[in-house]
């Protein structure tokens, strides 16, 4: 049997940089067919087929190039919807009205269309035409605030968490979409915003906010609501090595004081209950940590794992790269790049019994596929194809 | 509209760790029975509380997690409890679980059970690490696997410990994957009629989320480090302004950024030829932002967002929650929601969906259920449980 889930689906994929290119990867990793439009003016940056940030990201897609800056190149972009079941795209919310190519215009063209737009704001409200990236909508969010050691000097993450969650709510929508199409025959339009979807992350805070009208402030690694003491990460034996540890009831506290040889401290007033370890907390750290700096962070956390108490190891992408749990079970894929090489890249974490990924190709070089779409899939004649090309409607 | 997924029956036995994958189900039309433990379920427990008074039916946390949901309470364990749940499993499509692996095999109720019961049924395990590998039955929670997944290694300043994101992001996450994944198996039951067993690791999902940290890794040999606001590319900082912080780009459009500073006698020796050359503005950095403090702290950050905005800059204000509740463009779309309380006799403000669809917002809002709020529905109207038969299960402590 193919196990192709999603065999037979051709997705139009117009997304750029991550969040609409992460969306279209999920789809892509289970056999849907996507087919990236892009041009050589565009395939800069993020958008350069042979870095291995494309590569990444891009996966399992086909690439064609069309330059949209001619009329032509709009007119097979049409036709390209006329065979797609569904268009992602993450321009500003005018490009693709500008270009004539709005929901009403496609859908006019291919009745049961589904059509997903990611913007950083959405397609309407005074701000729709702002510009952000993933620190942009983490810092709008609220994400940026929270995630720090105190409200006067904000951190933030290290990396672009929004475009991911945007891509995942997309692939998301899109298949609700698709499940409902099948019954109903129904074309939909997803106006999805990236900032509304960081937003919908940070959802019991904005509750708290509302009904009980108080600050909400950063503490760390501290948690604002959540009932457990000690809780936090912890220094260990190395350089920039460290540990979290989280007890969340009396007898886990119990079994970490034997794991520290020191029985008497569930004894001690001052630790005697979770209010108070919380209350306590900064000396219960300092204790802590004398234990932990004294060994490396797999050691603490193997003896506390074993006591039943919730452990973790700080780990860098060095450690996960030789992670063994991440090995056993096959996280990290090869692709075979023809330019670039042999890459290592990674399974998707939606894993079924069979493993029902496709097999792995890596992304596409820029055009690759411009034969295959537009002569095959679109009936172009050669002459056809060779005179847009050299008009660099195809290019 | 009725909702994408109206008539996807869902039986939810899941606790905080994907309570918002079956959340997102729901709010777009499937029919979701939460079951909890008699007495309710454990997140319940976690704060913040209506009132800020810990009351299992006072949560928010848990009623944020649970809108459009039903609840009735059933002890698993118990052997008429298993019956009861067997009797569920037979009409529902898909069942969401968060037990540690085995634990559904060991009360006899592992996927090879269900699937006899109902050969269709979709069954998703959302754990720590995943069914299998050495760490399967090691504990987990959000801070145990943003540090295991690599997300805290990079967050956070040099000098301080490394700072998990706020919230439970990896629950969330874990979440829209096993979203994901139900839908991938919806749609492959229609082509080979049977169901799936569906596993997903909350270590793998952050590991997932990354951005740069593996690419980095494995293309270049970097080992990405925590660095403070300042973004691993440096395109992005965080500097302080009149009256907060202002989210800013160093080094996007650079001669516009410096002719704005300049007009205000403010640029220094920005204006200098050698810092046209990136290469030597990332020399640099450090001087630069200097210069950049002494800059924004002359404005407020709506002044520079505004006016950065209207020419480009990615900048934001770095907003406090109170600042998002307000904010105007959430307010135009209709992001936010009035959810009915009649319990507490108000209605609350929630995030809505990320979307619209077809211009219009979900208008189906209902709030989560109080404990066993729905026995009398589902065990009484549907599996036809007769009133005596419900009480005699009560007092065995089965419902």
């Amino acid at each position: 049997m193919d196990q192709k889930v999603l065999k037979g689906l051709r997705i139009l994929d117009f997304t750029w940089v991550l969040a609409g290119p992460y969306a279209t990867r999920i789809l892509g990793d289970f056999g849907a067919e996507v087919i990236k439009i892009q041009s050589k003016k565009t395939a800069k940056g993020a958008e350069s087929n042979l870095t291995g940030y494309f590569n990444h990201w891009n996966r399992n897609k086909r690439s064609i190039t069309l330059d949209m800056n001619y009329p032509e190149a709009r007119e097979i972009f049409l036709k390209l919807i006329k065979i797609s079941d569904v268009v992602i795209e993450n321009f500003s919310p005018r490009v693709m009205s500008n270009w004539g190519l709005d929901y009403e215009r496609l859908k006019g063209v291919r009745s049961d269309l589904i059509m997903v737009s990611v913007s950083t704001m959405g397609q309407d409200g005074t701000w729709k035409d702002y510009v952000a990236y993933g620190p942009t909508l983490h810092a709008l969010s609220g994400l940026t605030y929270l995630t720090s050691y105190n409200k006067d000097s904000p951190m933030g993450l290290g990396y672009a968490y929004a475009d991911f969650i945007s891509g995942l709510y997309a692939a998301f929508a899109t298949l609700s979409a698709l499940e409902y199409r099948e019954k109903t025959g129904q074309s939909q339009y997803i106006d999805l915003s990236e900032y509304e979807a960081i937003c919908t992350l940070l959802g019991p805070t904005f509750l708290d906010i509302s009904q009980n009208h108080k600050q909400v402030l950063p503490y760390g690694n501290r948690s604002n609501y959540l009932s457990a003491a000690p809780y936090g990460c912890y220094k260990c034996l190395g350089t920039d090595r460290w540990c979290v540890i989280a007890v969340f009831n009396g007898e886990e506290w119990q079994s970490l004081c034997h794991i520290l040889g020191h029985p008497d401290w569930t004894k001690d007033e001052k630790f005697s209950t979770l209010s108070k370890r919380q209350e306590n907390a900064e000396e219960l750290d300092g204790l802590l940590t004398h234990w932990t700096i004294q060994h490396p962070p797999e050691e603490v956390v193997d003896l506390l794992q074993e006591a039943g108490i919730s452990a973790g190891v700080v780990q860098s992408a060095e450690d996960l790269a030789r992670d063994p749990q991440l090995l056993a079970r096959d996280f990290f894929i090869q692709l075979e790049h023809p330019t670039i090489g042999r890459t290592i890249s990674d399974r998707s974490p939606i894993r079924f019994a069979d493993d029902l990924t496709v097999g792995w190709k890596a992304g596409p070089v820029l055009g690759e596929d411009n034969r295959y779409v537009f002569i095959e899939l679109l009936g172009l004649t050669e002459g056809e194809f060779s005179s847009l090309i050299e008009k660099g409607v195809i290019g | 509209m009725k909702g994408f997924l109206e008539g996807i029956q869902i039986l939810d036995l899941t606790d905080e760790k994907a309570s918002f994958c079956s959340k997102l189900l729901a709010d777009l039309g499937a029919r979701v029975i939460k079951i909890e433990i008699p007495g309710g379920d454990p997140s319940r427990r976690i704060g913040p509380f209506w009132g800020d008074c810990p009351n299992p039916e006072k949560s928010l946390f848990f009623y944020y997690h649970n809108t459009n949901k039903m609840g009735i309470t059933l002890n698993l364990e118990h052997e008429e409890g298993k019956g009861i749940f067997l009797r569920l499993v037979k009409k529902a499509d898909i069942v969401i679980e968060t037990f540690s692996p085995g634990h559904l095999k060991r009360i006899d109720l592992g996927f090879d059970v269900l699937s006899r019961e109902n050969p269709k049924l979709i069954l998703v395990s959302v754990t720590g690490f995943g069914q299998n590998g050495p760490r399967s039955q090691y504990k987990s929670c959000d801070i145990v696997a943003s540090a295991f997944g690599g997300q805290m290694y990079v967050n956070g300043s040099s000098s301080s410990p490394p700072l998990k994101a706020f919230g439970e992001q990896s629950y969330y996450t874990a979440s829209l994957f096993a979203a994901i994944g139900i839908l991938l198996a919806l749609r492959k039951r229609t082509q080979s009629g049977k169901g799936e067993h569906i596993d997903i690791s909350l270590q793998e999902s952050v590991v997932s989320t990354l951005d740069h940290v593996m690419i980095r890794y494995f293309y270049e040999k970097v080992v990405p480090k925590r660095q403070g606001s300042l973004y691993w590319n440096n395109s992005f900082c965080i500097l302080p302004c009149k009256d907060g912080h202002i989210l800013f780009t160093p080094f996007q459009q650079w001669e516009t950024l410096v002719e704005w500073m300049d007009n205000q006698g403010m640029a220094e020796d920005l204006k200098d030829e050698k810092y046209l050359e990136e290469e030597y503005r990332l020399q640099h950095v450090d001087h630069i932002i200097e210069v950049l403090k002494r800059w924004t702290k002359n404005h407020s950050t709506d002044e520079l967002f505004e006016k950065g905005q209207l020419m480009r800059f990615s900048w934001a204000p770095v907003n406090s929650p109170e600042e998002v509740s307000h904010n105007p463009q959430l307010k135009a779309r209709g992001f936010f929601i009035d959810v009915e309380h009649p319990e507490l006799c108000r209605s609350i403000y929630y995030p809505g969906a990320p979307y619209k669809i077809n211009r219009a917002s979900i208008d189906r809002w209902e709030r989560a259920p109080l404990i066993g709020e729905d026995n009398l529905q589902v065990y009484q109207k549907e599996l036809g449980i007769s009133q005596e038969e419900l009480k005699r299960l009560a007092s065995l402590n089965v419902i």
